[in-house]
């Protein structure tokens, strides 16, 4: 098994308050790895530790055996990212933003002009390919930074909270690409709030709550922790939070 | 072999930047003719009529001088209008220089380190130098296009008078580019050192006190330092050319690229291609060098201070009730609760944001070291006209600050609501409220600098009663005048979908708004040029007229204020009742 993302003892404090303890974890190459946690647990900044948006206080992340911190062009070259509210540049058209990125990713003419095409009309944005980014509604701006980030083929991608301004037909093409993307091989590290959904995809769950990362393992396995009582994984999530919240 | 995008472009990342950008300058451009025809039409006219204005006030200037006695020097075969002029355009590189490394430390914070584009960039597999390089283009290219615009029309009228050859003109292009890339390169490194340092105190254990301590002894010692060396210029003693060539030769030294800059362009200007060549190569070698610094610099502190800067927002702001803020709170009680609110709001927003509240600082500091020196000038104080231009000057110099503020801060603050109209929109508050507050914020906060700056500058010249009255109330007129005049055009042209407070005014909306605010400062000027000047208009119109003269321009300034005011208010509101959200 190639480990594709680990961590050792990342960690991350904001003056006197502790934002995410000492955490480690491996994420197996063509994992789909979903991090769950209440809202302030500490999800976002793991993710941009992992991403090097954010510098650690302590421990080392690794993606596909890079540093983050100290190697960041290797480790980015395998990345991909799409953040909760992804900055788009309003004044490029759809097509303009993905070659721009292509760009900071030096992919070669050909390469981009082919995968530009075959991303813009997976995620049904051909029609609106040389139309304004401003132009564009919530969700069709969420599906062209889907489409960006994959320009590149990267080989993890790290997704926070994406199904924001998405409608349920859009939620279903992007789960089924994703699921299909990590059957040839994708590493994805999804942080949501959708429960459903990650008992749906996730191959592993990680719960994290204020800052510590209280369980990891599959679906079945994170149910088995709680109660006969709790049933759904949204029941086992709740009640391993409020288990953990008695706890200290 | 595959070629990569944009790599005709250099580095292909570079390129990618660059080449994203220019497109987005294009589709800005394309995006004006979706504009109000009038309002292209009336800012592309003032462009062009301010520009002529520049050209030949500078031209009629350069005129002046060039008429001057030979003998008046007597060196010999050097005029002396030549060595005025020479001095003059020193004085005017040096001027923007400062200017420029200044508005570039503002620019390059913002650029470097507000911007939500530094996340998306830093995202990808992109070096810092590469990252660096392409804000750094976007910085050189915001500071610079304003004193392109300005520079120009002085720089051909000194051309045009001194029958300067073709190649002057050619300099003038190949000299602006490394003269306005080091004081980028400058406002890029000090603002870099700047936040590497501010982080560390920040996260240091010594006690935030000691810091602020430190800070203060060195304010101290700039202020008494700048103290000692802000002199009145000897030409205002002595009216003579020898002073003034002798007072404009102390802003010369051979280590500032304002004196290479001017060295060079004379030396093109009198067919001395050999002094024009080698200052324009010391400017290109120190520029480049200047540049590879700030990259280097980047690439050592750069990450850490903006990963740093961004754990900033983590960290908890002080407990409620106990922050500066709060305890400024304070003062609002007498504010209805809705007003208070968005009041506060709207003060805790502009203090968490040190890109904004640098310049208001900036401004009014520079501003007040001047006139707090200015009665160091005693022909200021004992002569009658003097004293009377000065003080003139003076308050055009408040007001065309207070100009400035009100289109920088004031005018986006109605386009800043826009994402977040929702929260007011749903309060019980009516549009009508909302821009009156705006309007007495921008009333409140300004006038107390305004007004202090007024009541110091006709102190220190020790102006008559009626003429500090004079002076006092058109500072006040102003403040109400386009503090109306840029809520009313920020709520007439609102940009909801911008967030950058700096990009909302570099619009159509934001020029049209400073534009009228210089119209409106030249009309009321004129009224208190007319009680000012009393003494050298009174040999035209006669003694007996003063009380006339007096009241016409008070009648003046509070109708031009009200119009000023409350017409941009009115059409501002009409539209925000229109708007849909």
């Amino acid at each position: 098994m190639t480990v594709m993302i680990q961590t050792r003892g990342l960690a991350k404090r904001f003056g006197p308050k502790t934002a995410v303890q000492p955490l480690d974890l491996d994420v197996a190459e063509g994992e789909f790895f979903c991090f769950l946690g209440p809202n302030g647990a500490g999800k976002t900044t793991t993710i941009k530790m992992l991403t090097g948006l954010r510098r650690p206080s302590g421990g080392s992340a690794l993606l596909g055996g890079h540093d983050i911190q100290r190697d960041p062009i290797s480790a980015k070259q395998l990345l991909g990212y799409i953040p909760d509210h992804p900055f788009l540049y309003e004044r490029l058209t759809g097509r303009e933003l993905m070659r721009f990125v292509a760009g900071l990713y030096s992919l070669p003419e050909e390469t981009f002009e082919q995968s530009c095409d075959d991303l813009l009309e997976t995620f049904e944005l051909s029609h609106a390919a040389d139309q304004l980014v401003e132009t564009y509604s919530h969700g069709m701006r969420q599906k062209l930074s889907f489409a960006s980030c994959f320009l590149h083929q990267p080989r993890i991608v790290v997704v926070d909270e994406p199904w924001v301004g998405l409608d349920p037909k859009n939620i279903r093409s992007v789960k089924t690409y994703l699921r299909d993307k990590t059957r040839q091989g994708l590493t994805v590290f999804m942080s949501t709030h959708s429960l459903q959904i990650a008992e749906e995809l996730a191959d592993r769950i990680g719960i994290i709550h204020r800052g510590r990362l209280l369980h990891v393992g599959t679906v079945d396995e994170i149910k088995s922790l709680a109660s006969a009582a709790a049933g759904s994984l949204e029941d086992v999530f709740l009640q391993l939070t409020r288990e953990a919240e008695e706890e200290e | 072999m595959s070629r990569t995008l944009f790599s005709p472009l250099g580095s292909s990342q570079l390129g990618a930047i660059l080449w994203a950008k220019q497109r987005i300058v294009r589709h800005t451009l394309a995006s004006v003719q979706r504009e109000s025809k009038l309002k292209v039409a009336f800012v592309s006219i003032s462009a062009v009529a301010l520009w002529l204005g520049i050209f030949l006030l500078s031209w009629s200037g350069f005129g002046l001088l060039g008429g001057m006695s030979e003998q008046a020097l007597g060196v010999g075969a050097l005029r002396l209008s030549d060595l005025v002029m020479a001095r003059l355009l020193s004085v005017f590189a040096l001027a923007l220089f400062v200017m420029l490394i200044f508005s570039n430390v503002l620019i390059a914070y913002s650029t470097l380190y507000r911007s939500r584009e530094v996340t998306h960039q830093l995202q990808s597999p992109i070096t810092t130098a590469t990252f660096f390089l392409g804000r750094f283009y976007e910085c050189v290219t915001f500071s610079s296009w304003a004193s392109a615009f300005l520079g120009s029309p002085v720089l051909l009228a000194y051309g045009l008078e001194t029958g300067a050859p073709p190649v002057f003109y050619l300099a003038l292009v190949a000299f602006y580019l490394p003269f306005v890339t080091i004081p980028a390169a400058l406002g890029s490194l000090i603002t870099v050192i700047v936040v590497r340092v501010v982080v560390a105190v920040k996260g240091s254990r010594l006690h935030r006190g000691v810091w602020l301590g430190l800070a203060g002894v060195l304010l101290l010692a700039l202020l008494g330092f700048f103290r000692g060396r802000i002199e009145v210029p000897s030409f205002v003693e002595t009216p003579s050319l020898q002073a003034v060539v002798e007072t404009l030769g102390r802003t010369q030294s051979p280590f500032l690229p304002s004196f290479w800059v001017s060295q060079g362009l004379l030396g093109t200007a009198t067919g001395d291609l050999g002094a024009g060549l080698f200052h324009w190569l010391l400017l290109v070698s120190n520029a480049l060098f200047l540049v590879w610094l700030a990259t280097l610099a980047a690439e050592r502190w750069f990450y850490a201070g903006w990963t740093a800067l961004g754990d900033g927002a983590g960290v908890r702001r002080a407990r409620n009730g106990r922050g500066i803020l709060d305890r400024f709170d304070a003062f609002l009680r007498p504010l209805p609760p809705p007003v208070r609110s968005l009041v506060s709001k709207d003060f805790k927003l502009f203090w968490r944001d040190p890109a904004q509240w640098s310049q208001f600082v900036l401004f009014f500091g520079i501003m007040a070291l001047y006139v707090a020196n200015i009665r160091g000038a005693r022909s200021f104080t004992h002569d009658e006209s003097w004293r009377a231009l000065g003080t003139l000057l003076n308050l055009g110099a408040a007001m065309l600050i207070l100009a400035s503020l009100t289109t920088r801060f004031i005018y986006p603050l109605v386009s800043l609501e826009g994402r977040r109209f929702w929260i007011i929109g749903l309060a019980p508050v009516t549009l009508r409220q909302i821009m009156w507050q705006k309007f007495w914020l921008s009333v409140g906060s300004t006038s107390v600098f305004t007004v202090s700056l007024a009541v110091l500058s006709g102190w220190q010249l020790g102006l008559d009663r009626t003429a500090f009255a004079l002076s006092v109330a058109g500072i006040v007129a102003t403040t109400f005048a386009l503090s109306g005049l840029a809520v009313g055009l920020g709520s007439l042209y609102p940009n909801f979908e911008e967030e950058n407070p700096a990009r909302i005014v570099s619009g159509l909306g934001g020029t049209l708004n400073f534009l009228l605010s210089m119209l409106f400062i030249a009309l009321i000027g004129a009224g208190q040029a007319a009680v000012l000047l009393w003494g050298r208009l009174a040999a035209f119109v006669g003694e007996d007229a003063y009380p006339w003269v007096v009241a016409t321009a008070v009648a003046w300034m509070i109708v031009l204020t009200a119009v000023t005011c409350l017409v941009p208010l009115r059409l501002g509101l009409a539209n925000l009742e229109r708007a849909e959200f």
